[in-house]
């Protein structure tokens, strides 16, 4: 799960990169808006095809589980395809996929975001139906349990079956001391059993409100007609008197290098990852560990992977990511060993890569590279209504605000071979690192002939 | 802003006359509007299609040569992909970490690779860089050294990708059940190859597939995005023009089209792993096939999409899976139809009976016009977002050029889709799964179903996950 998302656009060229210059991106043409009862609402038109994405991003996730309910935000998340007061178990489908669109939502740390594609002459359907989740949630026990069954089977996919499934889930508990970011968002099948019909209601009545609420919409839309159907449906539902619970808990800094092992019963080669605490996403310096991040981790030409993989050929993959969260994060250097390989040489060659960047100054070609590779990545993404919608839902999330969304490229492009000196020297070299090495686990006998 | 407009709605949200309970009405739909591509062709015979999206400055831009994994030797699985992969590592003019920068530093990621009916270069990236990465698109495609050196890293990387890919059980049962159902047949190996194929592969064998179908008369050039026709075939004349075309014809490629006619479930044993994979595959028809969309709709209303009807009873209705889905995958000259699923090791034996019937009900009876209806959308949705962005349209548009059928299919395919009747569907399935002989495959934790799936299945075979042999129609080492 880990999350490039924070990368935006914005209206620049790039003034230094290789000949030619990079064409000018133009700003992305947003209205905002909060209702009375706080729902705040992004629109954003765009007629090039004739779809519409809706979305409602909620400001919960994984950090908010209920103790003792560890997975309850994503389990919470596949229950707003159930029943409603005035809508059938999976109808969100007959109303997107059965016309041509289609449907999806997904569950971070931080957010819990529903997006629904669909041709724009449905909008209006689609905005009824969004409203009538966030009000009239009514989940009956059969498809409870059924539904809780899946998302079991979606932790042993990804958890279980998934050769590396373990070691993944492995960081977070690892990395984190008191954030609740420690317990992932996926959970165990054990705290998922002990959830209930009681506490789906009482998540949704504390989390799913207008007031933590964003509403985007992007496409093929007429504006006002838009306005009068968010105001027709949107606007009446309450607001409650009762504040939102907010994490309160501050990951402190670390005091000291920890290190772990992690096992595994089907693990063909062993692997590593380091972690450093990371700022928020909304820090002055996020800029400059996205780019140090894209130096070390972006493609096959960077220096992880042309150290680890090409050159010294000790491992299978490599990787360097800055997964910044609304809280503090994780700057994760990753690899899988060559075959023979033992972790701990993969450590080592991955601090190397991480010291050398922090000592000697990157050369400017490599530093326009590597702004040219984010502005292309963010360029793709906003070819879609689902990717503009995207793009702002992260923005207000990650960032604080939609405004980012036009502005955080040109911070990108401004960050300096200095500030990415300056920044790996802060959140890496002089800070404490956590280590976790996965391997075959050797003791158990398993069952089975 | 609108405090007292909402303040109103939320004092008196009942009082007026919408009826909240039930959805607003559907207005009229707008129109979906797909130009045909442009095709122009050089004339050292390279095929140019060119599919224009204004809006973003950018493109994408996918050479592909119109031969593939089916041109894999018995004995050498694996060849095409492992070529292609070399294309990006090393040139007369670069090596291969030059060209992975000379590639990002025009903002894009250069891709190569294999599949069936076709191998690919493909880069996207911003209208300015088009041109350079063009030429490096014709480079490592023309003049690739095939070092020794870069072969041995090759395979290594390989074979530890299939050490990891081969130990997760979905994976695995996907990979055997192919050879299963095949046999010997063309179709019955993976584009990865395996661990004895890809050790056996010479570099001799690479340079003689280069040179066999690696030529303009058995490749096309596709551009999708922010690019006129005309400016895209003086790009393509002054990277690839000068690419000559062999005197010889192209030599047609062997197929062996084997197929393993009933064979026995085949049970992979992996002790302690915590889900199962559940595959089942069978030959089905070639993309140019006369009912292929009757194909295309039936396929979805079995398995196609969140709403079909093995999802609908395995995942909504019975919790048994986080998703099941039935792929039919048409090729040029034949297909392969496969179901794959994973589940808790104990729920195997349920999961396999329930899709036993839900295939053989597709071909029982018409399905509901309203059913038919929905999924027919769910396909033209689908479709329609592959023109959404520069990428999948390039690539969709490759798939046609793979297939040798005309790109205005395009053009055509949601009317094809539309006009398809449930008595067509019906057909098809009675034409091509009544009877069909799906290889199943099953790859888990063997103690967790191993009885109850016998008492169904009393012929099935065990096979212990380390005696696994993807080269053996059998599965087995030793046969």
């Amino acid at each position: 799960m880990l999350r490039f998302a924070a990368l935006l656009l914005c209206a620049v060229t790039l003034a230094h990169a290789a000949a030619p210059a990079p064409p000018s991106i133009p700003p992305l043409e947003f209205r905002e808006r909060v209702l009375g009862n706080g729902l705040r609402v992004v629109t954003l038109e765009d007629h090039s095809s004739p779809t519409v994405s809706v979305q409602v991003w909620y400001e919960v996730g994984g950090k908010n589980d209920p103790a003792g309910r560890s997975g309850f935000a994503h389990l919470f998340e596949h229950l707003m395809f159930k029943s409603t007061k005035y809508l059938k178990a999976e109808q969100f489908d007959r109303m997107t996929e059965d016309v041509g669109g289609n449907n999806n939502a997904s569950t971070r740390e931080d957010v819990t975001n529903y997006f629904d594609v669909v041709p724009s002459n449905h909008l209006e359907r689609l905005l009824w139906a969004e409203a009538e989740r966030m009000s009239n949630l009514d989940v009956i026990d059969a498809n409870f349990k059924s539904e809780r069954a899946v998302v079991q089977e979606e932790y042993r996919e990804s958890v279980l079956a998934n050769p590396y499934g373990r070691f993944h889930e492995a960081i977070a508990p690892s990395s984190y001391a008191v954030h609740p970011y420690r317990q992932g968002v996926i959970g165990n099948i054990d705290q998922l059993n002990a959830a209930s019909l009681d506490d789906v209601r009482a998540f949704h009545s504390t989390f799913y409100r207008p007031d933590n609420a964003i509403l985007i919409i992007t496409g093929d839309f007429d504006q006002k007609e838009v306005d009068g159907w968010i105001d027709k449906y949107f606007a009446g539902i309450p607001r409650p008197a009762s504040p939102i619970p907010r994490v309160t808990a501050v990951e402190p800094p670390r005091t000291r290098d920890a290190s772990y092992r992690e096992t595994g019963p089907n693990v063909p080669l062993p692997a590593v990852a380091i972690t450093w605490l990371g700022p928020s996403a909304r820090s002055p310096d996020a800029a400059a560990l996205h780019v140090a991040a894209a130096l070390l981790g972006n493609g096959e030409s960077s220096r992880v992977n042309q150290a680890l993989v090409y050159r010294g050929q000790i491992a299978q993959k490599a990787s360097f990511g800055a997964d910044l969260n609304v809280d503090s994060g994780l700057l994760i250097a990753y690899a899988i060993a060559a075959k023979g390989v033992a972790p701990a040489t993969l450590a080592k060659a991955l601090r190397a890569e991480i010291e050398r960047l922090a000592k000697t100054t990157v050369p400017a070609a490599e530093l326009a590279k590597v702004k040219l590779q984010l502005l292309t990545q963010a360029l793709n993404e906003r070819q879609t209504p689902l990717g503009k919608g995207n793009a702002l839902g992260d923005a207000i999330v990650y960032r604080g605000g939609a405004r980012y969304v036009n502005t955080d490229l040109d911070e990108l492009m401004a960050v300096t071979a200095a500030d990415v000196q300056r920044v790996l020297r802060k959140y890496l070299i002089d800070a404490k690192q956590v280590s976790i090495e996965y391997a075959q686990d050797t003791t158990a006998k398993a069952p089975g002939k | 802003m609108k405090a007292i407009a909402s303040i109103l709605l939320f004092a008196a949200p009942m009082l007026g006359a919408q009826p909240f309970d039930t959805a607003p009405p559907v207005a009229p739909p707008r129109p979906i509007v797909i130009a045909a591509p442009d095709v122009q062709t050089l004339p050292n015979g390279l095929r140019v299609v060119v599919a224009q999206r204004k809006g973003l400055p950018l493109v994408t831009a996918e050479l592909v040569i119109r031969s593939g994994t089916e041109t894999d030797p018995s004995q050498l699985s694996g060849l095409a992909d492992l070529t292609a992969g070399l294309l990006t590592k090393g040139t007369a003019k670069r090596s291969a970490p030059q060209i992975a920068n000379a590639a990002e530093a025009l903002g894009g990621q250069l891709d190569s690779g294999a599949g069936w009916d076709r191998s690919y270069v493909v880069m996207t990236v911003t209208r300015p860089q088009l041109p350079a990465a063009l030429a490096l698109i014709a480079e490592v495609v023309r003049e690739a050294r095939f070092a020794a050196a870069e072969l041995e890293r090759a395979r290594r990387l390989a074979l530890d990708g299939l050490s990891v890919a081969l130990r997760d059980p979905g994976t695995l049962a996907q990979l055997a059940a192919d050879r299963s159902a095949f046999g010997t047949g063309t179709y019955g190996h993976s584009s990865r190859g395996t661990p004895a194929s890809i050790a056996r592969i010479a570099r001799e064998d690479i340079v003689a597939l280069h040179a066999r179908f690696y030529r303009p008369d058995n490749a096309s050039l596709v551009f999708a995005g922010d690019i006129d026709p005309k400016d895209a075939l003086s790009l393509a004349q002054s990277a690839l023009g000068s690419w000559k075309r062999p005197a010889l014809p192209m030599p047609s490629a062997r197929l062996d089209d084997t197929r393993a006619g009933k064979v026995a479930p085949v049970v992979i044993a992996m002790p302690g792993v915590g889900q199962a994979g559940v595959a089942m595959v069978a030959p089905t028809i070639a993309r140019a096939a006369p009912d292929y969309y009757p194909g295309v709709v039936a396929n979805t209303l079995l398995g196609g999409g969140y709403s079909s009807r093995l999802n609908l009873e395995l995942r909504i209705r019975r919790g048994l899976t986080y998703g099941v889905s039935s792929r039919l995958d048409t090729r040029r000259t034949g297909g392969v139809w496969s179901i794959a699923a994973q589940t808790k090791n104990e729920s195997v034996p349920e999961l396999v009976a329930v899709s036993m019937d839900e295939i053989k009900r597709v071909a029982q009876a018409p399905a509901p016009a309203d059913e038919v209806e929905a999924r027919k959308l769910a396909i033209v949705g689908s479709l329609s977002r592959r023109f959404e962005t520069t990428e999948d349209l390039a690539g969709t548009i490759a798939s046609l050029e793979a297939n040798g059928i005309p790109v205005a299919e395009l053009t055509r395919a949601i009317d094809r889709i539309s006009a398809v009747t449930p008595q067509q569907v019906v057909e098809f399935a009675q034409a091509h799964w009544r009877d069909a002989n799906l290889a199943l495959v099953v790859a888990g934790d063997a103690t967790g179903f191993l009885d109850a799936l016998r008492k169904a299945y009393p012929d099935l075979r065990v096979i212990p996950q380390a005696d696994v042999d993807l080269d053996s129609p059998r599965l087995m080492k030793n046969f």
